[in-house]
């Protein structure tokens, strides 16, 4: 089988900080691959190491077929990229964003405007295409991004955060331009996102990654079993003296939620809960509200780190807290 | 060559699209040569007062001077303003391509330096309108010489901006450089004159051979230097700037 991407311990540093702390994946030809986690991860790193844009410190990372700091501008040739941050010449218009594009990668002529036209279609883009940038909404400056991105037909596309700050109707949108791509084009595509439900809607596989390094890899459902439970919220009038009587056998663990609810891993939620209500009935226990789901991907990784994935400055040292506070069997 | 033509193609589009600042950017050496000019050229209207400017009368004298600052001025905003490409993400743009990042800046310079020529065209077409003793001929090397004048100073500035994050304090710097060049130029006075330690700054301020240069072809003043001082002095910063703009931007890398 050969692979789309290949990275074997790379390692990237700012000083003293190490962002990317050796990691090794490998993405197969035609597949989405996201790279999720929290802001500050790693991820934007990793891709900026695979576009050729930052040289890793140690490690070795292939992207189709090449090195990418030995033969960066082969990998140049056959990637596509849509930044995090917007990239486009706020001041042309769409069509000419897209016209200097192309011209770069060497297309000119007729064949050049078809390709515009056909991508702006793409995206619906082509009644704004005399516009200038700078008055698009960010989910049109991002949908012309994406369509700049694919004006090459690139062997492998990297979105780095696609959807960040839009809202749930565009993110929809956009979704469905990612997966149309991978369909009629049979594309690679590389996604890091901190949105656990694009991570699932998206993608084949997921690597989830924190604090430099990859903590899981896997489908979705790979990930999920990682749990291997349902999990059961409760929220009851004195937590902290309930959490000490929730002793028994069907309860595989339990921990309290920043917001006050308790949290617990059970093999199966709707046998749990009568069992639930009886111990707390037996205990004296108030329960006030109960909620069960089946686990998500915000659940493993709160299950492989402790903390929740929007965990961010402050809410870590609360979760720290918590962590220090779970109860273990 | 297809991204050294794009990114002029680019710079020129840009310069379209900006056509109320580009005007705007015209009424500071209007005022220059109108308001400025104009004084002085009554006040230097005596018998002999032309022997102080090289045997041409006030206006004639400073036409050059105004057109070689206004080149100096707007080639270092051009350049400069790759700051914005920087703070706009479009550097990534060109970075991730599979093209030559030398000949991109190039491009990007070199497209700067153009719009500029076109800038002084206006101001040169301007000043045929109000001082007498222009020579038609002298248009084309002068506007050489401020190309070169262009190629250097924006190379300069994308150089600088490389290096910088943010636009702030640029206002600063560029009055803090641009006003005391100016003065030392010869724009306004001739260098012969100056005291001799202004003379020996003046010396050391390419603008004075840009100044010099045009002087010559404009308005037939012999030159201070030799008119292949000015020529080589110009076309070597120009290649000196635009080879450290050029290292630069190979070494680029986002953080």
């Amino acid at each position: 089988m050969t692979y789309a991407i290949e990275v074997e311990n790379l390692v990237k540093k700012y000083g003293d900080f190490t962002a990317v702390k050796g990691i090794s994946f490998k993405v197969r030809n035609g597949e989405i691959f996201a790279f999720l986690g929290p802001n500050g991860a790693g991820k934007t790193t990793t891709v900026h190491v695979l576009t050729t844009l930052l040289k890793p410190n140690a490690g070795t990372a292939t992207v189709a077929g090449h090195d990418v700091v030995r033969e960066p501008m082969e990998v140049r040739r056959k990637i596509g990229i849509v930044f995090q941050d917007p990239s486009t010449d706020r001041e042309l218009t769409a069509y000419e964003n897209m016209y200097i594009h192309g011209r770069i990668y060497g297309y000119s002529g007729n064949e050049l405007r078809e390709k515009i036209e056909m991508m702006l279609k793409f995206v619906e883009l082509w009644e704004f295409k005399d516009r200038p940038v700078k008055f698009f909404s960010g989910g049109m400056q991002r949908r012309l991004e994406i369509a700049r991105s694919l004006l090459h037909e690139p062997e492998i596309l990297f979105l780095d955060e696609p959807t960040i700050g839009l809202d749930p109707q565009t993110r929809a949108h956009i979704w469905e331009y990612i997966r149309a791509m991978k369909e009629e084009h049979s594309m690679t595509i590389f996604l890091t996102t901190h949105y656990m439900d694009e991570a699932e809607q998206l993608a084949d596989r997921i690597a989830i990654m924190d604090y430099g390094k990859i903590i899981a890899e896997g489908t979705a459902d790979d990930l999920k079993k990682l749990v291997g439970n349902d999990v059961i919220y409760v929220r009851m009038e004195e937590p902290e003296e309930g959490i000490k009587c929730l002793n028994a056998e069907f309860i595989r663990g339990c921990r309290i939620m920043p917001d006050g609810r308790v949290r617990l891993d059970v093999q199966n939620a709707s046998e749990a809960m009568p069992k639930l209500f009886e111990l707390a009935q037996k205990n004296g226990l108030r329960i006030l509200e109960v909620t069960y789901h089946r686990p998500t991907l915000n659940d493993v990784f709160l299950h492989l780190t402790g903390r929740e994935i929007r965990d961010e400055g402050g809410e870590q040292k609360v979760a720290r807290m918590i962590m220090r506070a779970r109860m273990r069997r | 060559m297809r991204i050294f033509s794009t990114m002029i193609y680019r710079e020129m589009k840009r310069f379209m699209r900006s056509r109320a600042r580009v005007l705007g950017s015209l009424i500071n050496p209007i005022i220059w040569l109108v308001l400025f000019g104009k004084g002085w050229a009554g006040a230097f209207n005596f018998p002999g007062a032309s022997m102080i400017f090289g045997g041409v009368d006030y206006m004639t004298y400073l036409v050059p001077g105004i057109v070689a600052m206004t080149v100096f001025n707007m080639s270092f905003i051009q350049g400069i303003t790759i700051i914005w490409d920087k703070q706009f993400g479009f550097i990534k743009e060109i970075l991730v391509a599979p093209a030559s990042r030398g000949e991109a800046i190039l491009g990007r310079i070199t497209g700067g330096a153009i719009m500029v020529m076109i800038q002084g065209v206006i101001i040169l077409a301007l000043s045929f309108l109000i001082a007498s003793g222009l020579k038609l001929s002298g248009v084309l090397p002068a506007l050489a010489l401020s190309f070169l004048v262009g190629l250097a100073v924006a190379g300069m500035g994308v150089a600088i901006a490389m290096r910088m994050s943010s636009m702030e304090g640029f206002q600063m710097i560029m009055t803090m450089i641009m006003l005391p060049m100016t003065f030392l130029s010869g724009a306004f006075y001739p260098v012969k004159t100056m005291p001799e330690w202004m003379q020996w700054l003046a010396k050391v301020n390419p603008l004075t051979y840009a100044v010099d240069g045009s002087r010559y072809y404009l308005a037939g003043v012999a030159p201070t230097f030799s008119l292949t001082t000015d020529w080589l002095v110009l076309a070597g910063l120009a290649a000196l700037f635009m080879g450290i703009a050029v290292i630069e931007f190979r070494r680029a890398t986002i953080d």
